[in-house]
């Protein structure tokens, strides 16, 4: 007779894996399987042989050799136990160490830059004078086209052009005569009070110049607008010129002079004097 | 939870109570040290092996949730030791199995004044036991030498309860097979 019965149980049943239902169910089965007899019966042979085959018992040392692994870990622990103030010493190391690399870095380099400013320095002199008179010709240059274009701007018809030809006397350092001759040419002649204005604003730069405070002081009569009057006498206020008295008087008796600006140029007479 | 379980001392020795430990190896180091040896069948090699294992279960002392038997738990770390061994073992395990099972240090019923059929028998078997696959090995070692339970051997193979039965059935299926074919 073939049993049909699932031979995994007798496993089941020899390991005691079984619920009580189960083990019920299978031993009622057992008595009458006599294949599941035989069977069980080999399996439980081998598995009770196998309660013989022992291991040899294990040294005896070897809880001493355990103690002595946990010992050995404890202390591989210890400098962990107390990780941050570790790496707080370390970054602190590090926070001291690196300023002291840094200087150094700096001073080499310091070095290093003075080292090739003075390699640089110490092969100029002879090329260097040459240099320098050559800026001095090229500087030379660029004043005189500055005269010229200022000299040229200034009889342009346009009286912007013109404002911005005297506005570049402010870079002439030292204008020559023809210029100052052309700047209080304009200031006497120039139909545009503003150009005027500007150019006696320009000409105030060179006011150490007596020939320039003498073209300023003849200039004085010369002036119709009162804009201009008005800052002569400021000028002259400033300048302490006395020589304008003068002139001023004589602007005085013109019988069309503005009111206010009468009252002015009064007001620096007596202060003039 | 009983202060003296195996799980609540584990869980003192995961907080830092490292001294603890010892009592886990106190109850464990023997069956540990079988399941070893059946599994690579050196002796010197096992006992080198429980050390390690008891060495992984502090270093990853953090990893014990105690939500499973420590048992378990240190099971699964020795199969982990013997995998990292069972590399370079495995030609080696089935010759040394033979001569140290064979020899005088064998305990437990074998004295000498067995009878000769008796110790011809656990020859057989020992040698049969060797020739199983690991995996048909382990499973038997694990239920047989260690009396884990089944739900146990689940849990330390990582595989289900259905599995380790098929597994013991036919690992004790192939035993008796090779028990027999070396028999006669």
């Amino acid at each position: 007779m073939k049993c049909e019965n699932d031979k995994e149980q007798i496993t089941l049943w020899i390991n005691n894996e079984m619920t009580e239902a189960e083990r019920n169910a299978f031993e009622i089965h057992l008595a009458e399987c006599a294949e599941c007899r035989q069977e069980l019966k080999a399996e439980q042979r081998i598995w009770n042989l196998m309660n013989e085959v022992a291991a040899p018992q294990a040294s005896a040392d070897m809880p001493v050799r355990f103690q002595a692994m946990l010992e050995d870990y404890k202390e591989s622990q210890q400098p962990r136990s107390n990780p941050v103030s570790g790496f707080i010493e370390k970054l602190r190391q590090l926070w001291t160490l690196q300023p002291g690399m840094q200087m150094a870095y700096t001073i080499v380099l310091v070095i290093i830059g003075l080292g090739f400013g003075y390699l640089i320095n110490r092969q100029s002199p002879n090329s260097g004078y040459a240099n320098k008179q050559e800026i001095t010709a090229l500087n030379k240059e660029v004043h005189e086209m500055k005269e010229m274009m200022m000299l040229s701007l200034l009889e342009n018809p346009s009286a912007s052009e013109r404002i911005r030809g005297v506005s570049y006397t402010s870079e002439i350092k030292s204008a020559n005569k023809e210029v100052i001759d052309a700047l209080l040419y304009t200031l006497d002649n120039d139909q545009n009070v503003n150009v005027r204005l500007v150019t006696l604003e320009a000409l105030t730069q060179y006011a150490d110049d007596a020939h320039v405070r003498e073209g300023l002081v003849q200039s004085i009569g010369k002036q119709d607008s009162p804009l201009l009057q008005s800052a002569m006498a400021d000028m002259m206020l400033k300048l302490q010129e006395k020589r304008s008295v003068q002139s001023f008087k004589k602007l005085l008796q013109q019988k069309d002079l503005d009111n206010s600006i009468r009252g002015k140029i009064e007001q620096t007479i007596t202060k003039l004097i | 939870m009983n202060p003296l379980s195996d799980n609540s001392i584990m869980l003192k020795v995961k907080n830092g109570d490292l001294d603890k430990l010892g009592l886990l190896f106190e109850r464990y180091h023997r069956p540990l040290f079988g399941f070893l040896f059946h599994m690579t069948g050196q002796r010197e090699l096992s006992e080198d092996m429980v050390q390690n294992v008891f060495y992984r279960v502090l270093k990853y002392r953090h990893t014990f949730r105690g939500d499973g038997e420590f048992k378990t738990w240190m099971y699964h770390m020795a199969r982990n030791v013997v995998n990292d061994n069972g590399r370079t073992l495995k030609r080696s395990i089935r010759q040394q199995e033979l001569t140290e099972y064979n020899t005088d240090n064998v305990g437990g019923g074998f004295a000498a004044d067995e009878s000769i059929h008796k110790k011809q028998e656990l020859a057989t078997l020992r040698n049969a036991m060797a020739k199983l696959s690991e995996e048909s090995r382990e499973v038997l070692i694990l239920s047989k030498f260690q009396e884990l339970k089944y739900n146990e051997i689940a849990e330390i193979m990582d595989i289900t309860e259905g599995a380790v039965k098929v597994r013991v059935h036919r690992a004790i299926g192939q035993l008796k097979n090779m028990y027999l074919q070396i028999a006669n």
